[in-house]
């Protein structure tokens, strides 16, 4: 990771709608590290937040536009990718940015998260993995890994997981990359390349929620928590391969894939203006 | 004039849905309205097919057939699927190769060879253009010279000379016709 | 000059859009409604507009509420299973107040049904079918020409009254070719949701203004307003209070008991002497409107009243004409087991007798079967 100027002038203040404070956020969720390190990203880029569309679903995860000074959509579950696709194509001029949760974008949402990653619209999805429901207290997820407690797995969870961003790159993602909330500055870093990514960026940012999945599997608190996230994961250097094995255990972070693909508005809209130069000589 | 009711029928592939959007284009051009429907089975090809039109002067009160003026049957499969819609001013006209059933009732039946013709032609598709030729030359329906235009502005232009024939030997079939 | 065209349904739906400023569309291809589909697809590049085929029916719901979001006029157009799966976010636009435009062209049902054969099954559905109370608007068109005309009128209407306007065909209108003189009709106003204006920090995106339709804030204007499908307060954030909440959902549907003169519509045929009086929708409607021209040949005195706005359901104008004709009998004849029929019920209250006549099998009631059973109630 490059070194970065941790005492440039990003406020968070300047980007959350302090009216809508206090959050919603348990003490300990990793969700709102996620929301800073966006907002930094945002910051680092120099978007104005009259030109940012902030998109999210349903769950915890779904809260967080709320708290965005910027245009904010909270829709239904599972589908802020689809509506993010008609704002993005109807609006070129806005950064789209959806915020979405394990559940709200692998299941419910898993066909349109697949078919964004193939359209490679402009805009990034940073989806936050805490492995559970918490909003609807705590069931089995996509996520989930073996063994663990849920409401819904009573008897310890029995289901193999998914690998979000193998997914996201088997799917033609342009920009796909993983970290965990603990390193913040790296996933400011992460962040501020896939949203300058020109298409579709999927971020998996490993968050935590110790409230309802922590406590019940006895991870230990938010600290610990996060420690053993950092602990299992390894930092990949990108080398234009991806190589992520199908395991909830030794994932990596870092820039995963990334490949130079036509984005898809600028495409149409070239179509359009051949069809239109078209009807003009005729 | 009054409203008129003319449905073709076949096997889905004939180009019957095609000849229908001719014949409309030429009743329109003549100044009159049309309501085009037709009834097709969730397959891609085959099976039966029919296309109707509603001749009228101003909006139709009913688009649909429930009286036929004029019946083409170009295959077997479309026999009798129309029958109850005839009466004793009907007239049918069938292809005598394809339909070996034809209908019989009170209403008039002509059997002409359009399969025969077109496959004579060099091109066993433009079946469905000899027949509109036949209802021109059989019928009130729609004057000839409309047809022609239609045809020509409603196919691509390297099958006009091909249709341009297929339409005058489909006229001229009707000269020698026979009584079913 | 007259532009006289064949024009089948479900095309001169995409034209009429289009004509009021129609420039998105998503979709997903089902039979029998797809030629919307592919009538966008081709006329939309050429004004400039933007056509997507989305992964699946409730993405393209979703892609078209978005795009109006953003600030563009938008549509999709969807059949039976289509519609049911359109329902969820149709509910976040009726809730939310986010115009688009929904076509539905009904083919039997239920499930997967008779995908090539019509049916009026979704009359309920079509006001009923995303859950919880909410606004919604339903046009059925009876002829190609008012699928063109009807359409634009759903773009004007969703856009004046942010709401979802739903154009309800079926399979025979959707799929029939008629005449139409595109110059017999009214060019389509250019008509705008009212958007945000004034001092961003006063501008409250649900506030309750006189006419019950708050302006809305467009992305990129500066007013960086929150949308979401839960009860929101006037500020447009999520609320649970229940004054603030019930206030919020009376708004919504009041506002289209406000705005009733704007969207009801419906057309008469012989009803001033009727004795009995069909009311029917599309197909079935033009055969009772043969029916009645074949009865009133025969000394029979029958009459239709046609909702062209079928939801909200023109109530006064129906108890009215029933009122002024003196009929005794009002039939309803319908593709389906018996829908409408029930909300003219409800309408007239006992003032005049209500016969059902449904059809099932997949082919439109014919005008024989209503003139039929128009003589038999008569005796």
């Amino acid at each position: 990771m490059k070194d970065v100027d941790v005492l440039d002038d990003f406020d968070i203040e300047d980007y959350i709608r302090q009216d809508q404070m206090p959050h919603f956020l348990c003490p300990g969720c990793g969700h709102g590290i996620a929301l800073r390190a966006l907002m930094w990203a945002i910051h680092d880029l120099a978007i104005p937040k009259d030109k940012l569309a902030v998109v999210s679903g349903i769950g915890c995860s779904g809260r967080l536009s709320g708290y965005v000074d910027a245009s904010t959509f909270h829709t239904t579950h599972g589908r802020p990718l689809a509506f993010a696709t008609g704002l993005a194509l109807a609006r070129p001029d806005l950064h789209v940015i959806v915020i979405s949760g394990d559940g709200d974008c692998l299941a419910i949402g898993g066909n349109h998260m697949i078919h964004s990653c193939r359209r490679n619209l402009n805009m990034t999805c940073m989806m936050l993995n805490n492995e559970i429901y918490g909003m609807t207290g705590g069931q089995v997820s996509p996520t989930t890994s073996s063994d663990r407690f849920t409401t819904t797995t009573p008897a310890g969870n029995t289901e193999p997981v998914f690998d979000a961003c193998a997914l996201a790159a088997a799917a033609g993602a342009s920009f796909v990359g993983r970290e965990v909330t603990l390193q913040i500055l790296a996933l400011r870093e992460l962040l501020r390349d896939a949203i300058a990514n020109d298409g579709f960026s999927f971020v998996e940012v490993i968050s935590d929620c110790t409230e309802i999945y922590g406590r019940k599997n006895d991870l230990g608190a938010s600290p610990e928590m996060m420690m053993s996230q950092k602990s299992s994961m390894r930092p990949f250097a990108y080398r234009n391969t991806v190589d992520v094995p199908f395991r909830p255990t030794g994932l990596k972070t870092g820039v995963l894939a990334k490949t130079d693909r036509p984005e898809y508005g600028k495409a149409y809209r070239a179509m359009t203006e051949k069809l239109r130069g078209k009807k003009g000589r005729g | 004039m009054g409203s008129q009711q003319v449905r073709l029928s076949g096997s889905g592939g004939q180009g019957l849905i095609l000849a229908a959007r001719i014949l409309a284009s030429a009743l329109v051009a003549e100044g009159r309205n049309i309501a085009q429907s037709q009834s097709y089975e969730p397959v891609s090809r085959g099976g039966l097919s029919r296309s109707d039109l509603i001749i009228s002067d101003g909006e139709a009160a009913f688009p649909l057939a429930d009286t036929l003026d004029v019946l083409l049957i170009l295959h077997g499969d479309a026999s009798r699927a129309s029958t109850g819609l005839l009466n004793a001013k009907s007239l049918v006209l069938t292809d005598s190769d394809l339909v070996t059933d034809p209908p019989k009732g009170r209403f008039k039946t002509v059997s002409l060879p359009f399969s025969e013709t077109a496959r004579l032609l060099g091109n066993k598709r433009v079946a469905n253009i000899v027949a509109l030729g036949a209802i021109a030359a059989r019928s009130d329906i729609c004057g000839a010279g409309a047809l022609e235009a239609a045809i020509a502005s409603n196919t691509p232009p390297k099958f006009a000379r091909l249709n341009v024939e297929a339409f005058a030997a489909g006229q001229n079939l009707c000269k020698a016709e026979v009584p079913a | 000059m007259s532009q006289r065209i064949n024009l089948q349904g479900n095309h001169a739906c995409a034209l009429g859009a289009i004509r009021a400023g129609c420039r998105f569309f998503a979709g997903y291809p089902i039979t029998p409604s797809s030629e919307v589909a592919e009538s966008m697809a081709r006329e939309l590049p050429k004004v400039g507009g933007t056509f997507i085929q989305m992964e699946d029916e409730i993405a393209s719901m979703a892609a078209v509420i978005g795009a109006s979001m953003g600030g563009m006029k938008s549509m999709t157009a969807t059949s039976g299973p289509g519609f049911s799966l359109k329902q969820e976010n149709l509910g976040y636009a009726c809730g939310a107040e986010i115009p688009c435009v929904i076509v539905n062209v009904m083919r039997g049902g239920p499930s997967t049904g008779m995908p090539t054969r019509p049916s009026q099954g979704d009359i309920m559905q079509a006001r009923w079918g995303t859950h919880g109370d909410h606004p919604i608007i339903v046009l059925a068109p009876a002829s190609a020409a008012e699928a063109f005309s009807e359409t634009s009128r759903a773009v004007e209407l969703s856009e004046q009254l942010r709401v979802p306007v739903v154009v309800l065909l079926d399979e025979a209108i959707g799929h029939l070719v008629e005449t139409v003189d595109l110059d017999a009709i009214p060019e389509t106003p250019e008509v705008w949701r009212k958007w945000a204006e004034g001092p961003k920090q006063d501008y409250e995106p649900y506030a309750v203004t006189d006419d019950m339709v708050p302006p809305m804030s467009r992305p990129g204007d500066g007013y960086r307003t929150h949308t979401t499908g839960l009860t929101h307060a006037p500020n447009g954030f999520p609320t649970q209070n229940p004054a603030i909440a019930e206030a919020a959902l009376t708004r919504t549907t009041t506002k289209l008991d406000l705005h009733r003169e704007r969207y009801e519509s419906w057309r008469v045929r012989q009803c001033d002497d009727a004795d009995l009086l069909i009311v029917a929708i599309g197909i079935s409607a033009r055969a009772a409107q043969a029916a009645v021209d074949d009865l009133r040949a025969d000394g029979v005195k029958a009459g239709l009243f046609r909702p062209v706005t079928l939801w909200p359901f023109p109530e006064e104008a129906l108890r009215e004409v029933v009122a002024s004709s003196g009929a005794k009998t009002v039939l309803v004849p319908e593709m389906n087991q018996g829908q409408l029929v029930l909300e003219v019920e409800r309408v007239l209250k006992g003032s005049a007798g209500t016969v059902g006549l449904g059809r099932i099998d997949g082919e439109a009631i014919t005008p024989d079967q209503i003139a039929g059973k128009a003589r038999e109630i008569l005796g």
